[in-house]
């Protein structure tokens, strides 16, 4: 047995993986080695210095702060599902009221090749006419998606409050059983 | 009675009460193996905090057939390794500084999880735990997990294979190596002091 395989044998033996024959032969060579006395002893000292460390105690503190940032964490990721889930209903009912408008306009995009050969006076002729549209589309935005903005606003106002105060009782529920 | 399986079906639903009780069995353990491997009450505390954030979030990927305490500890030396490696790159950027373990006891930053009887006790532990962490902070961040592994959690080679996703081979090598580093660390000690290798 050289000195290498001698330490490894001792590594196993403090660990118990050592069975009785080479610990028999791993004494006879710790006795007759003194490079591999010294080793031993202080893997010893090692083993024992790691051995008898007591755990270190945690923080009375931690469990509360994790709840904590548990619960902040999740009330971001509500916000972030409720704030997604309003923007995507917005943009459905804007493209719902300018859907016409758009289909219009692109029906128009497809003729602005005839348009433009017919000449300049046409062409004027198209944007006069753009601009009333563009006019009468504000009149409808002011008759219509305004108070329908306001209405919506208010409806998420109201449902965000009711949410609030869902989750605050539920948690005071959770919290009292 | 609750069990610990109930705590962890109710908290797979959302129950946070179900998780804090959770939090509070595991609590000690989960905090040695971060200050153990981290060195400094703060940084230890700060993982512990996340390697539980990361365990709810990840709680439905748990397989119940699994001890749970291996598969936080787990979640936690993973997260510890990924900071110390990152506490490294920082360190090779600033060469200037120095890792001091920070004294565990002055200040009063981190409670022993057993009882001390007399002031010579106190002195005496405090020393070997100012030791310890010293011969710690010298092992690489796998090295570290898995000498805390074995001695503080009595892992079996399989379990520390397992938590650190090493083969048993590597683990055993590892534990070789680590051991006789720090032994003859250990001899030098007092002779030239210990210096830290991150």
């Amino acid at each position: 047995m050289d000195c290498k395989q001698a330490t490894e044998m001792m590594v196993a033996r403090l660990d118990g993986h050592l069975d009785d024959g080479s610990t028999v032969l791993l004494e006879a060579h710790i006795g007759a080695c003194c490079s591999c006395q010294a080793e031993w002893r202080s893997l010893q000292r090692l083993d024992d210095l790691l051995t008898t460390a007591p755990m270190v105690r945690s923080p009375v503190r931690l469990r509360v702060q994790v709840m904590t940032r548990l619960q902040r964490r999740e009330q971001a990721r509500r916000a972030i599902v409720g704030s997604t889930t309003l923007a995507l209903g917005t943009i459905t009912l804007m493209l719902l009221l300018l859907a016409p408008v758009l289909l219009d306009l692109l029906r128009m995009v497809g003729i602005a090749p005839t348009l433009l050969s017919a000449g300049p006076e046409t062409v004027v002729q198209l944007l006069a006419l753009m601009r009333t549209m563009g006019r009468a589309l504000l009149v409808l935005l002011e008759t219509f998606v305004t108070p329908l903005a306001a209405l919506s606003l208010c409806s998420l106002a109201l449902a965000l409050a009711l949410s609030r105060l869902w989750t605050g009782a539920v948690s005071r529920l959770r919290t009292e059983s | 009675m609750i069990t610990e399986t109930e705590w962890i079906q109710q908290a797979r639903s959302g129950d946070h009460v179900a998780f804090g009780r959770l939090v509070q069995a595991y609590q000690t353990p989960v905090y040695n193996l971060t200050y153990r491997m981290l060195g400094n009450a703060a940084e230890a505390e700060e993982a512990a905090q996340e390697a539980f954030l990361r365990a709810y979030t990840h709680l439905r990927s748990y397989d119940p057939q699994r001890p749970f305490r291996s598969w936080l500890m787990a979640i936690a030396s993973h997260y510890c390794i990924d900071q110390l490696r990152r506490r490294r790159l920082t360190w090779l950027s600033f060469e200037d500084e120095i890792a001091v373990p920070e004294n565990p006891v002055e200040g009063g930053l981190v409670q022993l999880a057993s009882d001390l009887p007399n002031p010579e006790s106190v002195v005496t532990q405090q020393e070997r735990a100012v030791q310890i962490q010293t011969l710690l902070s010298t092992l690489s961040p796998v090295d570290r997990a898995a000498v805390t592994l074995l001695y503080w959690y009595d892992y079996s080679y399989e379990e520390i294979a397992e938590t650190l996703d090493l083969t048993v081979s590597a683990v055993k090598s590892r534990l070789y190596r680590a051991r006789r580093d720090l032994a003859k660390l250990l001899e030098e000690d007092g002779e030239n002091g210990l210096q830290t290798s991150d």
